[in-house]
This record gives structure tokens, C-alpha cells and sequence, in this order.
């Protein structure tokens, strides 16, 4: 193939191509790093890479990323670029044929386009322009702008242009600008370069105007101002009306362009002019203010203190309620809705707090899906018990940060018209962890010492809107974040709080840190409980654990806060009675931490419940014995020959075993002692055969399930730094033996190889290839017109792959140097394929026929899109339209032999 | 302050310490707008409702003056979002006020056309306004005043009621500085009202209507009378019953100016209009054929000053004639604004907000009232009842366990324990009465007996000719009877928490002697009886009232007399 580089035509890709093949090392590690899908898969050589940095699909994201003032520079340096240069260019066709050609505004004013002409056009003033500059600083490094100027000149006066792809992503009229035409009225282009130009003087575009407006009928002066801030295109007026004699008069001074028979535009200069050669009214150097309440910090620090010790509570109420009662996991994953009502009753709380708590236990591994059959949720064994609360609350947090998940969906219905549940597959969502870091950026602005401001969700969404105008994030999912925030207590009150602030990606804290924050603004730790007669009892705190685990066992909460006030009750002193407390020692304890002595009633109704506890008991066995004369069961109870049997007495006249009905007959009987079976009603049943009771199920254990490891494995992408390095040993190679390698590769692709002793190069054999053919030809032009060009898998350029092995090349590095860099990558073949529709020339075309033979056609490209190119063939005369994956290669008509 | 005696809980709860030192400080600043729950020895609960805060509103006080007394006395930082809601509730009152407009009669103002536009779009309010006069004004029917008043309490937006009171048929009323003497004997007594009494009056007189709570025993006829002597017009009084009814006309014959020919009953029994007409709510609620028969008498004079006695009974069809009184100063007296029905938001609507409120213990603590030792006695049931009650329909089971005969004998010894007392036995079920009273030799009074002889029992025993009375609940309320200083309940309502406060208030007038009133509560153990008495129980420790529980078999080894630990 040859399509080596240095025969390429000078295109603006390869100017393009060329300003990243002269950018520093860091320059373009930088770029690696600030636009990762260009370093994912590797690209193959530096030309490559340029292509994909002006593919569609890259530069949208990069879009997607660029504040509002990111994207004026870059619409001002395109609006201006056709008029810079000179002539205008062919993007324009059918309004106008070309004419002599208006001067470009190089030769009328500033020499070039450079940040000094971006700040004046965007009608910044002396001191936008350091903003200005670091955006454009920015554009540059993101290879969203290159520098056209000869490369080595200042850095403070670059020769802006946009890179190739931008015009199609920002639109036929940038900035609200229409297309360049020519002729340009007389003195409008002077005026415009004067008013760019570093000393802007008279006469300003204004006289120019109306010189030029002097003898125009009336209204047509209302009509440019009513085009000139965009959208550029107006109806014709209908004929005979004063408007339309105004339009006509405009038409023939050339001030308005018929684009077609209804409509007419403003030509660019035209609308710069009316703008007194402005492309926009004014620059957003910076994001707005966000609104919001400022409150003291010591008010935002309490509330996210309460806040994270009711997260914590919440945690904890959740594995104990899924501990005793494990809910199922629905058949589609998640947890169903009666199941998150019945949750969001225990844990005091609406549906959606309850579902947050559910998704962040989850995240942070503290419940997790059993894996049984049918499966259920339940809690995970960890050391969670044990922690003290801050770093539980670290715990939670750090898990929340890094997660993908979008719990404020729950509740909300899919497309299908199912409502999604928590702990659903259905939630994740990649792009929740940008978004956070961005509301968490945009909370951090709000600090100020002692106040810390509380933006609404709306001032949020407002100022991300300024970082990323092409892509807002959704409002419901900023304020589901914020609510978030809000439960977590990384905010209170709405307001960044002190623990909060150590999640930044700033402080960049370790875990203790985190929980060592939340730790300064908790309440003290109160070791008392206040007892009154009324069976309350008040924490006038934060209770201690130890204290906290007593009164969890034998009362029950009636309020919560920054005190705690309990009750009780002689159903919660059974409860502290089942767990193994004794009445004594319960009031020890009481009496130990209460300041007062027990009041007489708490101390009666201890006792009254103690009394009355274990007065009925429960136990479980499997058959019983009886008889009426207790002599009979005399010493079978002790009796070594019958102790598999787990006889226990009851009663004077009852044993109870453990081992069925069925087993304890026949035990009975072949010690000699002749029983009966005996049915529920009490009557003697007539012995038969298999008559067998049930062994109780044993109670289920809910715990001992590890937590596994979960992450998501993160894409493996090689660093810049050295993913740079390879591409400059490619080029290297490439100047060294291109010319050779590049007939040599011609010879490859053009020519069938028998045999398949030659390895393939160029395309990476896919997977679902038929392995193992050997008949290599076939199999080679197939691959080659079958590989998507523009799919990641192929972009990878991969070095090598067997023929007819049907394995990819396994290993992404790059091969050693004698490798051949001739080959075509998709995407450069694509780039010259744009570069051809563009200049209106022609290219050689390979595709792959009906055959899979490569057939070779001189074409000239007319339109490219959605993955087909319409393209003429001025030898047949014929249109036709080509599947963009079928094209094995393109090369300029200028290199072929 | 950061050591400050208040806990602020974000469920709108306040704990106030009582012994901080600031804590009288604290109790004083936070009683306007905070409605005391409980007041247990140590913690004290305060609840914000938006009633509590609406009446603290009327009484002049603005959310920045709450907000404040939050912070100054919260020990921690005061929730965010309960400062937030209480301006925003605060605000919420007085937006909507009803006026006299010159023109139109009674008029809804707003100074918020928005929230006027809420309420006129409910459907709560057709009917009872009228034409729309300006964006902000609309007419509103006279008649519907109080129902006006009602609904738009229901609906969030309670209306400041600035349309002033008819002032009423003048009558002279003064207190008198001395008592007049009921027994020829008696000698007359200088006396005046005492300062809180003095408050109360101040109170409710400032804010037009309203209601004054105050601990059974603290005087709450003599406040009546002092609103009275400030009105200076005629008088209806609606009292629960006809004793009370009686009760009334004494105290107003010995305190005030006023003589018995000014003052006219009209019960069952006599039908009197007078200047001052006491009425019972019985009365005003019997229906012939479906029509209240004597619904005339609200209109039989002009009158100046309509007074409810034990505002948390008023029933449901007083309510209503209530709505229809709003022209005229309303006065509300009770113990507690707990109502068993739920029915605070009507008290507050029709009747008024609360002027003025004192807890028990203060009251108690300045001598006003005696001080009280609780004693529930938990009696076990024998072998034979406890198999009865174990196997009795569940409606019967509280009967069984409340009328369980070793009641006798427990109360028996407590008579025995107070030989020198005046004692009330009290009780539910009228055969455990009447057996009682034989066993103890006493008389008995319940709804079966005459006015008559009620009057001359209850005479009797404040003369101290009896020493024992065995009484139904006809004696819940307002019957006063000072020299009762044991009260031995058998039986009660099931779990009424009001009743128990009312019973309490029997022996709650101060002893000449300051001597301390014993309230015993016998239950079953084991039984629903038990339960309920917890329920109840809980209402007096919440009121500051220590109570010890003790065995029956226990009774005779503590000293007679002993007071609460």
C-alpha cells in the first residue's frame, strides 16, 4: 500500500498529523491523559493517532467535556478561520461560484488567529484574555485546536485552527455565524479586521454598514439586525411587499445570499460586521456563582454528624432485620417492593432513604445475595460489629464514592415499563462517578471559613452546565446525589460538612483520615442514662457502645437525636431476658450507669418480668413417651442402651426424644418394652410401616457467606509515557525503511499469497473466523473487508496474526522494529477519504467485491456517513454507494504509480 | 450555650434538664410555644406542635424569639430542619385574618393572595364564604365564623380572629376582697386570687378567648370568676354536671359581689335564665325528635362571656353550638388539653389558643396544691380466680379482674392505715361498690343517687361528719371536696389517662394542716387491670408524681402514712 506518510497530500489532517508529530513528549502524554479513548486500544503510529483525535466519536467526548468557555473559543477560531483565509474556502458550494476572491483578513489586519483575535472576537475585555489564553492553552493540548503558524513561533501567538472533524460536530453556522461567500461587500472585510486587529480604530464596522446602507430602501437595515445574532437563514418575504424589495436590494448588494428559492443567509462577514466583529456578545470566562443558603459550618458539621450516625444506625438495623428474616432476591435481581416497604418501616424512613441504605450496605459488602437457591439477601460476616461508628461511616463512604450505582432511579420505571428495585443489575449507571466528583467540585466551591453555603439542586445543575454545555447532566440525578450526600451527612443542611470535605479529590485522604473527621464533629460519647419513674430513661448524648448495646437489648427507642430517650417496657426487658440477661444483673448494670438510683417502678417491673419469664417454655423434640404409671418410665431416661434416643423428662409421666416417632417405637421395642404409636387426637394408631415424623428443619443460618471481591476489573491501558514512547519508535522505524515496507505491503494486499506461509498484516483476523482454513487468500481479503475500520476492536492496529490460525493477536504491545508501519490504518484512510470530499479530488478506492477481491476504482468521494460512502466514478459516470467496511484502503491519487 | 439545660430533638421533642441550673430560666422561655408532655423527676419532655407554635403566634410571640430560645438553651446544635419548620409553621398563622371591614361586615383578609386562593379553591370552604370583594378580601357569612375558623385550622392556614366580640348586656360583677360566710357560723375571710390565678385572668383577657390550663385543685372556678369580674357583662357558664353546676354557684356567691338571685341553674331540673346562667352540657345536648331542645338558651340574653368548664370533655354537638358563638369571649378551663377523642385542634379553633398554662409541680411546689404519694397495690389474684379470669371472654376479663373480691380486704387495710383521713374510695363497677361500702360501713353516691342526697353526703363529709365515702364516677369531676386526702381507687375507666388526673384532683386541695394526700391504685396482678393501671400510671409519673408499686401482701408492714420515697 502507499499511503506512506510522506507522499500524502497537503491536507488540513495532515497539518494536522503533523502538529502532534512536532508536539513534545508530554504534550502528547498529556493529550493520552486528558482524552483516554485515544490511548485505548494503543494506536498504532503517531498518524493514527491524529486520525482518531479527529474521528467523530472522539471528538464528541472530548465535546462532552469542554466547559462554555472551551467551546466559544473553539466556535470563534471556526467562525473565523474561513475568513482568514484567503481564498475562502470550497465550503461553500452552489452559492456562489468562486470568484477573484476576497482578501482573507490575514493580509487586511492580525496576522494570524491567535488568542489575542479569540479574546476581541468573543467581546472579551484586556482581562478575559488570561482566561481566554488558558482555555485555548487547553483546546490546544486536547488537540481540539492546533497551531497552523510555522510551529516554532511564541506560544502567545499561534496561528489557531480547529482540528479536522470539529466543522461537523459544531455545525454548519458556528457561533450563529452563516457560511463564508463571496464577493464580500466593499470595506466590510477591512472593518472586520480593523475591529480584530490590536489597535481598533476608525472607521468601525458600524460606517461601514451604513456606507454601505446608505441608499438602502427602508427596513432593510431591521432585517440584518433581525439575522445578525443567529440563526443566519431567513424566509424570503412574499414578492411584491416592501420587505421583499428590501431582501432584493440586499441580495444585489450582497449583503443577504437566496440560498435557495425560499430562503436567504447572512454571509459570515456580513454577521461579523453587524456584530461589530464580535462572534459572541460576551466570553463565560467562569462558571457561575452557585446560589444557595450560606449557614455557619458548625450547623452543617452537626446535621452531617447526625445524619452519618443515623446512616450507621440504619446499617445496623438492616443486617439485623435481613438476619432474621433474609428477603428473596427477585427473579430479575434486586429486591422487591414489599420487601423495601416492610424495610423502610423498621428503618423509620421513606422507600427511597430505605433503598440507599440497602444499595450502600451493599457496596460496602455488609449484605450481599447468598448464592443459595432460591437466592436471598442477607448480611455478610465482617468485623462491621466491632467497629466503632466513624469507621463504620468511613467504611460507607468510601464505598459510596467510587460506586456506579444510581439508587434514586429506584422506583422509577424502565422501558419496559418495570419498576426498577434496589440491588438490581438494572442501576448501574459509568457515568455516576464523574458526576459525583462534579457536584462534590461544585459543593467545594462554596467554603468560606466559618460559613459554607448550601446550593440548591438547580444552582448545581447551573454551574455544570457551564463545565460541560454539551453534555448537562440530568437534574433528577444531581439532586439524587445531593440527597445522597445529604443522608451520608457528607453534607448537612445541604452544605459541604467538615467530613465531607475529606472526600474531595483535593485531599486525596486516607480512610482514617475520613473517619477521623467525622469523629471530631460527633457528638462526646455519654456513658449514662438518666432513669426516671415514669420507665424512661435519657442519654443526654451520644451513647457509648457499651451503653448503646444495653439499652438495644432491654428497651426499646422513643426518641432519637442528639439525646436518646428510652422506655421500658416489660416486652423489652423480656427481650434483654432472652438474650441471657438476668434480672440482677441488669440492674446492676442500670444502677451502674444511671447517675440516680433505679426508680422503684423500673426496678419492680425487672423483677415482675423475671418472674414471669421462662413460666412457659418451648422446646423442640421429635417424638414423646408417655405413660400413665411412672414407674414404667423409670431409668430409660439414664438407661446407656437407649442414650442415641435423647430421651429428656418432662414430667413425672413424660419423655420427649429426639429422634422420630417411628425409630423410638422400634428402640422401645427391641429393649422389650411394648409401646403404641400414638395420633394427634391421643388414640392408639395401628402400627404400619414407614409411619416416620419429620425431623424439624434446622433454623436457618443467615451468616458465614464471605463477601467476594466485586470490583469491576477497570480496563487495562497501557501509561502515556510510555505508550508515547512506542509511537515515536514507530515513526522512527517508519522514516527508516518506509518506502520498501510500503511496496512490500502494496505487494501483500494486492496480490493473493498461496499458500498462507505469509503472514497477514494490517487487520487483525476476528474471532468468529472460520480457524484453520489454509486456504489463505480467501481468508485474507475476507478479513480485510469484513473488519470494521471503525470499531475499537480493529483500530488496534495489531501487529500480527497467523493466517487461518483464527486467533487475535493476543498481545497488544507493540512488535519489534522491523515491523511494517505501511500498512493502512482504517482510520487514516478515512481521514483521507474526508480530505478528498473536502477538496472536492479524487482518491483510489480498494474494495472488497462480491468475491472478496480487491477491486481498485479511481472515485471521487461526494458525501460520508453513517458508515456508507457516496462517491462518483468520473470513469463510468456512475454514482454508487459503498459500506465503508468493505473498503480495504484508500490512497491519493497523486501516489499512484 | 453550649452547657445549656435543653436537648433539641429532631422529632420535635425538648428534654429540659431539671436540675441545671438554668433550667427554670430555660422552662419559663420555652412554655409559650412548647406543650409540656411529660414530667418525670430528672428530664422533662416539651413537644413543638404546630398548635403550640400557632398559640404562642397569638400570644405575640415571633419565630425569631423561638428560634433564639432553641439556640440559647440547646445544649447541641439545634436540627437544621426543625428551625426551618417552625419559621415556616409560625408563619403560616395570621396570613389569613378575619376582620371587621366597615363596609362589608366580616371580612377574610390575607396579606398573601396566594394562600387565600388555596384555601377559597378547597372545597372545605364553599359555603361558608361569600362574595370575593377585592384579590385579597372576601366576605365571609357571620354565621360561619367558628366553622371557618375550624377548617382552615384543618387545612394548614389558621386565621388570626381580629374581628373583635360583641361586647354583651352589661352586669356588674366585682370580686369580693372578703369571703361571704355559707354557714351562719362561718366567719368571713379576707382572701384574694392568688398571682398565677391573677396571671390566667391576664392571660385570657389579653387574647380575647382562650383556653386556661390548670392543675385540678389550683382554682380554676376562682379564675372563672375573675374573668367574670373583668367582663362585667352577664355570664353563661356550661359545666359538666349539676353538682358542679352548684359548686359553681357557691364559690360565685362567696367570692364575688354576685347573689343567688343573679345567678340562674338551668339543668334537668330547673330551667332559670338569669344574668349569670349556669348550664350543664347535658342539658344543652338533649335532643326531643331530633332537635336540640334547648339551643335557645345560647340566645336567651346578650351575653358577654361564655365560660366551658373542663374544656377536654366539651362534647361533640357543644362543639358545634360553639362554632355558631365566635362573636362572643370565650373562656376554656381544664386540667389537661389531652383530649381522648383527639379533638385538640377544635378547642384550639373554637375556643381559642391557649392563654395560659402552669405545671402541676410548680403549682404544687409554691403550696398551692398538696402534695400527693402514689401507691399502686398489686394484689394476687387465688388460685380459683386467676382459673376464672384465665378462661373468661375477652370483654369480661378487665370486669373480673377490676371487681376481684380480695379487693376488700386490701382496701380495708388501707382504710385501717388512714384512721384520722378523710377517705374516698373510688370505683368503676357499682357492685364492687355497694359491696365495699357495706364491708366498710360507709355510705355510697353514685348515678342513682338524687341531687338531693348527693349534696347532703358530700356536705357531710366536708363537714368531717363522715370519714368514709364510697364513690362512683358521678364524682370524676368537679366536685369539691378539700378535706379529702386519701383517694383508693378499685376500678377505672379502663385506661383513661384524664379520669386518673381527675381522681388525683380530688385530694389535690391543700390540707389545712399541709398535710400529704395518698392515692392508691389496687390492681390485679397479671391481668388487663394491671395493664391498664400501667397506662394510667404512666400519665401521673409523666405529671411529676413519684408512685411506688407495692405488694398487697406487703401492705401491712409499712408504716400508715408514709410519704414517697
Amino acid at each position: 500500500m502507499a499511503s506512506s506518510l510522506p507522499a500524502a497530500p497537503a491536507s488540513a489532517t495532515r497539518h494536522f498529523a503533523d502538529d502532534l508529530r512536532q508536539r513534545s513528549d508530554t504534550a502528547l502524554a498529556a493529550l493520552l491523559r486528558a482524552r483516554p479513548d485515544l490511548a485505548a486500544p494503543s494506536p498504532s503510529t503517531l498518524r493514527s493517532l491524529a486520525a482518531r483525535a479527529s474521528s467523530r466519536t472522539s471528538l464528541e467526548r472530548a465535546l462532552a467535556r469542554a466547559d462554555a468557555l472551551t467551546l466559544q473559543v473553539l466556535e470563534a477560531v471556526l467562525a473565523l478561520e474561513p475568513v482568514f483565509r484567503a481564498p475562502p474556502g470550497p465550503d461553500t458550494p452552489g452559492l456562489s461560484t468562486p470568484g477573484p476572491g476576497t482578501p482573507g483578513l490575514s493580509t487586511l489586519g492580525p496576522s494570524a488567529l491567535g488568542t489575542e483575535v479569540v479574546t476581541r472576537a468573543l467581546g472579551g475585555a484586556a482581562d478575559d484574555r488570561e482566561a481566554v489564553e488558558a482555555a485555548v492553552h487547553l483546546a490546544v493540548e486536547h488537540a481540539l485546536l492546533w497551531d497552523a503558524g510555522q510551529g516554532t513561533g511564541p506560544a502567545s501567538s499561534p496561528d489557531l485552527r480547529t482540528s479536522p472533524g470539529l466543522d461537523e460536530l459544531l455545525g454548519p453556522n458556528p457561533a450563529g455565524l452563516g457560511p463564508h461567500i463571496d464577493p464580500v461587500p466593499d470595506g466590510l472585510a477591512e472593518a472586520v479586521a480593523r475591529a480584530l486587529g490590536p489597535t481598533p480604530g476608525p472607521p468601525g464596522t458600524g460606517a461601514a454598514l451604513d456606507a454601505l446602507l446608505a441608499e438602502a430602501p427602508g427596513g432593510a437595515r431591521a432585517i440584518l439586525d433581525a439575522l445578525a445574532w443567529g440563526p443566519p437563514v431567513g424566509v424570503v418575504p412574499a414578492a411584491g411587499t416592501r420587505p421583499r424589495d428590501a431582501v432584493n436590494w440586499l441580495v444585489t448588494a450582497h449583503l443577504l445570499v437566496r440560498s435557495d428559492a425560499r430562503h436567504v443567509v447572512l454571509p459570515r462577514l456580513v454577521g461579523l460586521a453587524l456584530r461589530d466583529g464580535h462572534t459572541h456578545r460576551a466570553p463565560h470566562t467562569r462558571a457561575p456563582e452557585p446560589q444557595g443558603r450560606s449557614l455557619p459550618a458548625a450547623t452543617a458539621d452537626a446535621e452531617a454528624a447526625s445524619a452519618a450516625l443515623e446512616l450507621v444506625r440504619r446499617v445496623r438495623v438492616l443486617r439485623r432485620s435481613w438476619d432474621e428474616n433474609p428477603p428473596s432476591v427477585l427473579r430479575a435481581g434486586g429486591l422487591g417492593v414489599r420487601d423495601l416497604r416492610r424495610l423502610a418501616a423498621q428503618l423509620e424512613t421513606d422507600e427511597p432513604t430505605a433503598a440507599f441504605v440497602v444499595e450502600v450496605a451493599a457496596l460496602a459488602g455488609l449484605v450481599r445475595d447468598d448464592g443459595e437457591a432460591p437466592p436471598s439477601y442477607v448480611p455478610t460476616v465482617t468485623d462491621w460489629d466491632d467497629l466503632d461508628d466513624a469507621v463504620r461511616w468511613a467504611r460507607l463512604v468510601e464505598a459510596w464514592l467510587t460506586s456506579r450505582r444510581a439508587p434514586w432511579l429506584v422506583g422509577s420505571r424502565d422501558d419496559k415499563g418495570a419498576l426498577r428495585a434496589p440491588l438490581s443489575p438494572d442501576l448501574q449507571r459509568p457515568w455516576v462517578p464523574r458526576l459525583r466528583d462534579s457536584v462534590l467540585g461544585v459543593l467545594a466551591e462554596g467554603l468560606d471559613g466559618e460559613t459554607v453555603l448550601a446550593p440548591t439542586a438547580g444552582a448545581v445543575v447551573e454551574v455544570l452546565t457551564w463545565h460541560t454545555p454539551r453534555s448537562v447532566p440530568p437534574a433528577s440525578a444531581v439532586e439524587g446525589l445531593l440527597a445522597e450526600m445529604e443522608w451520608l451527612g457528607v453534607t448537612g443542611a445541604g452544605a459541604l460538612s467538615a467530613p465531607g470535605r475529606e472526600l474531595l479529590p483535593a485531599a486525596a485522604s486516607h480512610p482514617a483520615d475520613v473517619a477521623g473527621a467525622l469523629r471530631a464533629v460527633l457528638p462526646h460519647e455519654v456513658d449514662e442514662i438518666l432513669l426516671q419513674g415514669d420507665l424512661t430513661g435519657i442519654v443526654p448524648g451520644r451513647p457509648s457502645r457499651q451503653l448503646a448495646r444495653l439499652l438495644e437489648r432491654a428497651a426499646d427507642v422513643e426518641s432519637r437525636g442528639a439525646a436518646t430517650t428510652v422506655r421500658f417496657s416489660p416486652a423489652s426487658v423480656t427481650r434483654a431476658l432472652d438474650q441471657g440477661e438476668t434480672a440482677d444483673g441488669l440492674l446492676d448494670e442500670l444502677a451502674h450507669r444511671s447517675p440516680v438510683p433505679v426508680p422503684q417502678p423500673l426496678e419492680y417491673l425487672v423483677r415482675d418480668t423475671a418472674r414471669r419469664h421462662g413460666a412457659v417454655r418451648v422446646g423442640s423434640a421429635s417424638a414423646y413417651l408417655r405413660a400413665a404409671d411412672p414407674t414404667v418410665l423409670a431409668g430409660l431416661e439414664h438407661d446407656p442402651s437407649l442414650a442415641g434416643l435423647g430421651l429428656v423428662r418432662l414430667a413425672p409421666t413424660v419423655l420427649a426424644a429426639s429422634v422420630p416417632a417411628a425409630a423410638l417405637h422400634e428402640a422401645l421395642r427391641s429393649r422389650g418394652l411394648v409401646s403404641a404409636l400414638e395420633g394427634p387426637d391421643g388414640r392408639v394408631l395401628v402400627a404400619r410401616r414407614g409411619v416416620t415424623g419429620r425431623a424439624m428443619p434446622a433454623p436457618r443460618s443467615a451468616a458465614a457467606i464471605r463477601m467476594g471481591s466485586g470490583s469491576d476489573v477497570a480496563t487495562r491501558t497501557p501509561d502515556p509515557e510510555s505508550l508515547v514512547a512506542e509511537l515515536r519508535a514507530v515513526e522512527a522505524a517508519a522514516r527508516a525503511g518506509a518506502r520498501a515496507r510500503a511496496e512490500a505491503a502494496d505487494v501483500a494486499h494486492s496480490v493473493a499469497v498461496p499458500g498462507g506461509g505469509v503472514p497477514l498484516r494490517g487487520y487483525r483476523v476476528v474471532p468468529s473466523m472460520p480457524a484453520g482454513t489454509g486456504t489463505a487468500q480467501e481468508v485474507t481479503s475476507g478479513a480485510a473487508g469484513q473488519a470494521p475500520p471503525a470499531s475499537p476492536a480493529s483500530t488496534n492496529g495489531s501487529r500480527t496474526a497467523a493466517p487461518g490460525s483464527g486467533a487475535p493477536a493476543a498481545d497488544h504491545e507493540p512488535g519489534p522494529a522491523e515491523d511494517d508501519p505501511g500498512t493502512q490504518h482504517p482510520a487514516d484512510g478515512l481521514a483521507l477519504l474526508r480530505d478528498a470530499l473536502r477538496d472536492g479530488s479524487t482518491v483510489i478506492v480498494e474494495v472488497a467485491g462480491h468475491t472478496g477481491r480487491l477491486e481498485r476504482r479511481e472515485l471521487k468521494p461526494l458525501n460520508l456517513d453513517g458508515g456508507r460512502l457516496r462517491a462518483l466514478d468520473p470513469d463510468r459516470e456512475a454514482e454508487l454507494t459503498i459500506a465503508v467496511h468493505r473498503i480495504a484502503s484508500v490512497l491519493p491519487t497523486s501516489s499512484t504509480p | 450555650m453550649p452547657d445549656g439545660p435543653l436537648i433539641v430533638q429532631s422529632d420535635k421533642t425538648l428534654l429540659l434538664e431539671v436540675d441545671h441550673p438554668s433550667a427554670e430560666q430555660a422552662r419559663r422561655s420555652i412554655a409559650p410555644f412548647a406543650e409540656l408532655e411529660r414530667a418525670p423527676e430528672h428530664v422533662h419532655t416539651y413537644r413543638l406542635t404546630a398548635l403550640g407554635l400557632w398559640n404562642a403566634r397569638a400570644a405575640g410571640h415571633d419565630a425569631e424569639q423561638v428560634v433564639n430560645t432553641l439556640i440559647e438553651f440547646s445544649r447541641y446544635p439545634v436540627p437544621h430542619a426543625l428551625l426551618v419548620d417552625v419559621a415556616e409553621t409560625m408563619s403560616r398563622y395570621g396570613r389569613l385574618q378575619l376582620a371587621q371591614d366597615p363596609a362589608h361586615g366580616l371580612v377574610l383578609r390575607t396579606t398573601d393572595r396566594a394562600v387565600l386562593a388555596e384555601v377559597l379553591k378547597s372545597r372545605r370552604t364553599a359555603g361558608l364564604v361569600g362574595a370575593r370583594i377585592d384579590e385579597s378580601t372576601v366576605t365571609v357569612h357571620p354565621s360561619e365564623r367558628g366553622h371557618l375558623k375550624q377548617v382552615l385550622v384543618k387545612l394548614g392556614w389558621p386565621a388570626e380572629d381580629l374581628a373583635g366580640y360583641v361586647d354583651g348586656e352589661k352586669h356588674p360583677i366585682e370580686l369580693s376582697p372578703t369571703t361571704h360566710p355559707r354557714t351562719p357560723h362561718e366567719k368571713a375571710a379576707p382572701w384574694e386570687m392568688r398571682p398565677y390565678q391573677a396571671q390566667a385572668v391576664d392571660g385570657f383577657w389579653h387574647g380575647g378567648s382562650g383556653v386556661v390550663v390548670l392543675p385540678c385543685g389550683a382554682g380554676k372556678t376562682i379564675v372563672g370568676a375573675g374573668a367574670m369580674a373583668r367582663s362585667g357583662t352577664t355570664t353563661l357558664i356550661l359545666v359538666t354536671n349539676t353538682v358542679s353546676a352548684r359548686q359553681w354557684r357557691d364559690e360565685l356567691v362567696r367570692r364575688t359581689t354576685l347573689t343567688e338571685d343573679e345567678i340562674g341553674e338551668y339543668s334537668g331540673t330547673k330551667k332559670e335564665i338569669k344574668p349569670v346562667t349556669i348550664a350543664t352540657y347535658q342539658v344543652l345536648t338533649t335532643k326531643r325528635k331530633g332537635v336540640y331542645t334547648h339551643l335557645e338558651l345560647l340566645d336567651a340574653r346578650d351575653w358577654g362571656l361564655v365560660l366551658y368548664d373542663e374544656v377536654h370533655l366539651l362534647p361533640a354537638p357543644v362543639f358545634r353550638m360553639t362554632a355558631d358563638l365566635q362573636a362572643r369571649r370565650r373562656l376554656g378551663l381544664t386540667a389537661t388539653l389531652v383530649r381522648e377523642d383527639g379533638r385538640e385542634d377544635e378547642v384550639f379553633s373554637l375556643i381559642g389558643p391557649k392563654r395560659f398554662d402552669a405545671p402541676w409541680k410548680d403549682i404544687e411546689s409554691q403550696g398551692y396544691i398538696a402534695p400527693a404519694d402514689c401507691v399502686e397495690v398489686r394484689l394476687t389474684l387465688p388460685e380459683s380466680e386467676r382459673m376464672t379470669y384465665a378462661t373468661a371472654e375477652t370483654e369480661d376479663k378487665y370486669r373480673l379482674a377490676a371487681s376481684a373480691s380480695g379487693k376488700k380486704k386490701v382496701v380495708e387495710q388501707i382504710v385501717a392505715r388512714h384512721p384520722d383521713d378523710q377517705v374516698l374510695v373510688i370505683g368503676q363497677y357499682i357492685d364492687q361498690l355497694e359491696e365495699l361500702a357495706e364491708h366498710l360501713g360507709a355510705p355510697i353516691i353514685t348515678g342513682a343517687t338524687t341531687n338531693k342526697e348527693r349534696q347532703r353526703l358530700f356536705g357531710a363529709f366536708r363537714e368531717g361528719e363522715i370519714s368514709r365515702l364510697v364513690v362512683s364516677k358521678v364524682a370524676n369531676y368537679s366536685v369539691d371536696l378539700p378535706e379529702a386526702s386519701v383517694a383508693i381507687q378499685v376500678s377505672g375507666s379502663f385506661g383513661s389517662r384524664q379520669e386518673e388526673a381527675q381522681r388525683l384532683g380530688r385530694i389535690m386541695r391543700p390540707k389545712a394542716d399541709g398535710r400529704t394526700a395518698h392515692f392508691y391504685a389496687v390492681v390485679a396482678r397479671d391481668t388487663v387491670d394491671q395493664d391498664f393501671a400501667a397506662h394510667r400510671q404512666r400519665f401521673l409519673a409523666e405529671q411529676g408524681y413519684a408512685y411506688r408499686i407495692v405488694d398487697a401482701e406487703d401492705l401491712d408492714g409499712s408504716p400508715a402514712g408514709s410519704t414517697a420515697p
